[in-house]
């Protein structure tokens, strides 16, 4: 055994430079999975610690009681005079009343808004107690007209201290003097976001909620146990609030964020193996042409009475060495990338903390099992490829590996095809509630049909690859050395399939992706244009809300005929949490056709009626007229009459009342859009003009046509279909890596044929474009066998996915095309080391080479 | 055993190349054979491999000229410096002093581009082993010269010189499919498709039976019989050597020994001589 590593050792130091491409494109992998583990784990770390130093100090926090889950940040308001009972209550040493709103914003010397990308504007009352909100440069607010603001954005945005700016409340922009800036932790890492702080009363009264507290945070008097002074504060509250300890109020703050976080690592989990998945193909390919190469070599152990074992044993090992190697590289590769991702995360806005670099002893497990696991996996069929190669190969010229396994090969793609739909389809259409066993099922399905894909690619490979590389015959000036590429691609029909198959996987995602995006926009298109007749809408930044003195605003204006609010709430049905939209029912017909089945909704424009879907009043057994019981978070259990039938729930979703009943149920009164019908008459030119006034005075606003709406949510599909390209695109470059291995591989095959073809006059240009062709002919038949696939999977996902979101099957033929394109000069790019290689062979040497 | 075969009495001077300026005849064992045109020439050709002690003199300031319309033989025990001598003459290889032409061309000043477009257009080249392109049909391995300069093929040429080799029901078979003998002749058609200045054959014959290597010789020594092609052949097969007009020997890098319209006896008896 001694002897097969020693064996295996030299042939990798003798094919060095693919060794180090094998070993480079699992590493890629590797890091990939490293770094998606050590940069959600220092997330983690770091902001479990931020959110620990935000409560230190405190020992209980009192706050509206809810059952309902609700996000943290938007704790329901309730009465100040609250403050003094608790400050009254035993046990308690110090209070300070909390409150936070979303709704005031900063706005620059040239009379701009402050805008962030995508994180919210916030603004809290400075009370002082919390250590991990510090004053950087001057001082906190102490009275109406001041505010401070963060470190970051008054640096980013030219905010002086000292200065006076306006502050937009919902009395409209109001001057206000920045007296400071304030930084929240160490670095001010507020994740993009933007922190105001007023004193209590100024932020109530800009926000419009005087008298209105979120929170009252507590201190204990020394002595005195947390479970003692709940216990007093409990007994001393009604039951409208609720006393909570710190310790919970961290650790619902850090379940919040870890959620957040392990979603995020998942995704890029997600992304990682699909790299890992291609790594798989390229060293399988690797490894079957090193070992075709060295049949002589293995034939010769054989005859020498190296046992069928040994010869096995020494190419899995070679397989380990590559294995282990990649590991070690790839733990501190994914370092060095998660270093990267989080520079590159900060650098778009993000606001991240430093983070703490934990390689936890999960990381270090997974990096060996993947590294060591994918290479050994890809080893095996060649291994036991290998260890047939009979020992009378060593004297006879042109053995090669048996071909004869076409049927079982197939057999086995067809089997694999099989469980990859079932799986999938379980995924789909399972009905399980288990969103990881759903994932894993469409991962499993996607993954067994890649490989049977790339096991059925041998069948049609070469005839395919002989179509696509038809053209090359009529290249001008490169026609013969197009011809030769053309037949050296069709000529060996596996290794293409196999060399092809890492840019299949590669473009099917990008591919599925992009007729996902595609179908979702368009059907957002059609969807908007068939049901929303209202032509403007107005809507906050940040998905928030805003006073509701707009919409009286917009209604006064003579040029729109209706006009309604939209509120967006939650409520119970039967135990259940669902979504609840309030709108104006005697006008909603006017501005959103949702197809009203039976019923009516005008009558229903009361406080005690509620309007369903179909699907909603079927799955609560309730007809028109009927009594549905609901309860809402603030004024609990309603009985609500079914007024009308509706079948169409884009924007609306499947239960709705009218505003008058939202405002009987819940404590806000803000609203989430405006949606406004231009009177019969008056043009959009108009309109648009009669509503510059109010977008004037509330620059955060959006005030936008149906069509700009829409194109701003395309704008965003768009922006997160280039995000995930990026991270797809890692699996493309370990793809390319693996054209750029084969290529090479087969230009050493090739030497003599290419020592011939230099002698009788072929130009080293020609050379390099002969093998460049080849590899441009080998892409674009995985890129097109990639964009095939995943067009069926976009159709299948697009079928999987509800028609309140896609209804229509949209396939970006233009964008899939250049795709195709670009994978393919990648392609070629990347046959470009082993093209000049090929280029540079000494002519007599490559003839003489046997 | 004497062959029969069509010598010309007078040499055609038929050429597609000019002269060289100065035809070398300065070589010992080298006779003045008149006024000869020659195809290609090498004055103090030397070759040295490798440095200090490895170094080893491949070829020792050769001076010689090949006859255009010919077919000269270069013959000498192994490492004698036959190969090499065919290899710098040929662009194959580099010289490490002395002068290469070929024609007009300075072979041995040539960019590595200018060499190959030199080797495609006025060189054919029959090598021992792994002469076709095996992915490539019999008639696209005979065109390929033409095919790379992106030139049209002579049809009448072509088809004469396919029917001479007999290959006419061969051309749209792969390598693979074809005996060894028939690949070498399709390895002869290509060379001679381009109707090159000189045709280089490095031991043609040294992979065949004797049957097909006999048909192998007797093509070529056609080509400069019936089509006045200039053919340079490596062997060291005397039975080869008879086909040629001019042989010569080399040993140890070094001209020494010629012969004219040689018997295989008279070869065999030279080598016996020169082992000597």
């Amino acid at each position: 055994m001694r002897l097969m590593l020693q064996l295996s050792l030299r042939t990798l130091s003798a094919n060095r430079l693919r060794f180090i491409l094998t070993t480079f494109a699992v590493l890629l992998g590797v890091s990939f999975v490293v770094s998606s583990f050590v940069l959600t784990d220092g997330l983690t770390r770091t902001f479990d610690t931020i959110v620990e130093d935000a409560n230190a100090g405190i020992d209980a926090q009192v706050r509206a009681r809810s059952d309902f889950d609700e996000v943290s940040f938007t704790y329901r308001p309730f009465d100040q005079s609250l403050l003094e009972v608790v400050a009254a209550t035993e046990g308690v040493a110090e209070v300070f009343p909390g409150a936070q709103s979303m709704r005031i914003i900063p706005v620059k010397t040239d009379g701009e808004p402050v805008k962030t990308t995508g994180a919210p504007i916030l603004s809290f009352n400075w009370t002082g107690s919390s250590p991990s909100v510090t004053v950087v440069d001057g001082v906190a607010p102490q009275g109406p007209g001041e505010f401070s603001l963060d470190q970051t954005t008054a640096e980013r945005e030219g905010f002086v201290v000292g200065e006076t700016y306006g502050v937009l409340g919902v009395n409209g922009v109001e001057p206000h003097t920045l007296v400071g800036t304030t930084r929240f932790g160490e670095e001010n890492a507020l994740g993009g976001a933007v922190m105001l702080t007023f004193t209590l009363d100024e932020l109530q009264r800009l926000d419009g909620t005087e008298g209105l507290i979120q929170w009252i945070e507590v201190s204990a008097v020394a002595g005195v146990e947390p479970d003692a002074l709940i216990g007093s504060l409990e007994a001393a509250l009604p039951s409208t609030v609720e006393a909570v300890s710190s310790e919970v109020i961290v650790a619902e703050g850090q379940d919040e964020i870890g959620g957040i976080l392990s979603i995020i690592g998942n995704i890029l989990l997600g992304f990682a193996l699909v790299a890992v998945f291609v790594s798989t193909f390229i060293i399988s390919n690797t490894f079957n042409i090193l070992l075709g190469q060295r049949v002589r070599q293995l034939a010769l152990l054989r005859a020498l009475g190296a046992s069928a074992r040994q010869v096995k044993f020494g190419a899995v090992l070679e397989a380990l060495i590559v294995g282990v190697l990649a590991s070690v590289l790839g733990l501190g590769g994914g370092v060095l990338l998660a270093i990267g991702l989080a520079a590159l995360m900060d650098a778009m806005g993000f606001g991240l903390p430093s983070i703490d670099l934990i390689i936890a002893p999960r990381t270090v497990v997974v990096a060996v099992v993947v590294g060591i696991g994918v290479t050994l996996m890809a080893s095996l069929s060649p291994a036991r490829r290998a260890a047939r190669v009979p020992p009378v190969a060593a004297m006879r010229a042109g053995f090669r590996f048996g071909s004869g396994e076409g049927t079982r090969r197939t057999i086995i793609a067809v089997i694999l095809s099989v469980l990859g739909s079932a799986a999938i389809a379980y995924g789909i259409f399972g009905g399980s509630d288990d969103t990881g066993l759903i994932f894993l099922a469409l991962g499993a399905g996607a993954v067994l049909v890649f490989v049977a894909v790339s096991m059925f690619a041998p069948l049609f490979s070469s005839p395919s690859a002989s179509f696509l590389g038809a053209p090359l015959e009529h290249l001008p000036g490169a026609n013969i050395t197009g011809h030769i590429a053309r037949n050296n691609a069709s000529s060996n029909n596996k290794r293409t399939a196999s060399t092809a198959a890492g840019l299949m996987i590669g473009l099917a995602l990008i591919a599925m992706a992009s007729v996902v995006a595609t179908s979702l926009k368009a059907s957002l298109r059609s969807e908007l244009g068939s049901t929303l007749t209202a032509e403007f809408l107005v809507l906050p930044p940040n998905d928030g809300n805003f006073s509701n003195t707009i919409a009286a605003q917009v209604s006064a204006l003579p040029e729109f005929s209706e006009v309604s609010a939209v509120r967006y709430g939650n409520m119970r049905v039967a135990g259940e949490e669902k979504a609840v939209t309030a709108t104006d029912l005697s006008v909603v017909t006017d501005l959103l056709d949702i197809d009203v089945l039976e019923g009516d909704t005008v009558n229903a424009a009361d406080p005690s009626s509620i309007v369903v879907t179909k699907k909603a009043a079927e799955e609560h057994g309730v007809e028109v007229g009927q009594v549905l019981v609901v309860e809402f978070a603030e004024s609990g259990m309603r009985a609500l009459t079914v007024s009308a039938v509706y079948e169409n729930d884009f924007l609306v979703g499947d239960y709705l009342i009218d505003l008058s009943g939202w405002d009987q149920n819940f404590a806000s009164t803000s609203d989430n859009v405006i949606s406004a019908k231009v009177a019969p008459g008056v043009d959009l030119a108009a309109a648009a003009a009669a509503l510059e006034p109010l977008e004037q005075a509330s620059p955060q606003l959006t005030f936008q046509t149906k069509d700009e709406f829409a194109a701003d949510i395309e704008g965003q599909l768009d922006s997160l279909l280039v995000v995930i390209n990026v991270f797809l695109g890692l699996a493309i470059v370990i793809a390319l890596l693996g054209i750029t291995n084969t290529m090479a591989l087969s230009v050493l095959e090739r030497t003599q044929e290419i020592g011939l073809m230099r002698a009788i006059g072929t130009t080293r240009r020609q050379t390099r474009s002969m093998i460049r062709l080849e590899a441009g002919v080998v892409s674009l038949f995985g890129a097109l066998l990639g964009v095939l696939v995943g067009l069926a999977f976009g159709w299948v996902a697009v079928i999987a996915i509800p028609d309140s979101f896609i209804s229509k099957l949209s396939i970006p033929a233009q964008t899939l095309a250049i795709y195709v394109v670009i994978a393919t000069i990648a392609g070629l790019v990347a046959a470009s080391i082993p093209a000049r290689r090929a280029a540079r062979l000494n002519v007599l040497d490559a003839i003489a080479q046997i | 055993m004497k062959l029969t075969k069509a010598r010309p009495e007078t040499q055609k001077k038929k050429h597609r190349m000019r002269p060289a300026h100065h035809a070398s005849s300065r070589a010992e064992g080298l006779a003045q054979p008149g006024i000869e045109i020659m195809a290609a020439t090498a004055a103090g050709l030397t070759k040295i491999y490798g440095e200090g002690e490895t170094e080893v003199v491949a070829l020792d300031h050769v001076d010689i000229g090949f006859e255009a319309g010919k077919l000269t033989a270069i013959m000498g025990p192994s490492g004698s410096g036959k190969s090499t001598l065919m290899h710098c003459m040929a662009g194959l290889d580099s010289v490490t002093d002395g002068e290469v032409r070929a024609g007009d061309a300075v072979i041995s000043e040539l960019s590595d581009k200018d060499l190959t477009l030199l080797r495609r257009e006025r060189m054919g080249f029959i090598f021992q082993a792994f002469n076709l392109v095996p992915t490539l049909t019999a008639e696209e391995n005979i065109l390929l010269p033409l095919l790379l300069g992106g030139r049209k093929p002579d049809k009448d040429w072509e088809a004469k010189v396919v029917a001479s080799l007999g290959l006419g029901d061969r051309l749209h078979h792969r390598p693979d499919q074809l005996s060894g003998g028939q690949q070498q002749r399709v390895a002869v058609a290509r060379a001679l498709v381009t109707q090159p200045a000189v045709i280089f054959a490095d031991e043609p014959t040294g992979n065949l039976d004797s049957k097909s290597g006999e048909e192998v010789l007797g093509f070529l020594r056609r080509a400069v019989d019936d089509w006045h092609q200039t053919v340079v052949m490596v062997t060291h097969d005397p039975k080869a050597a008879s086909y040629a007009d001019v042989v010569v020997f080399l040993r140890d890098g070094q001209l020494v020994g010629r012969l004219e319209n040689p018997t295989t006896d008279e070869v065999h008896d030279q080598i016996r001589a020169l082992e000597t």
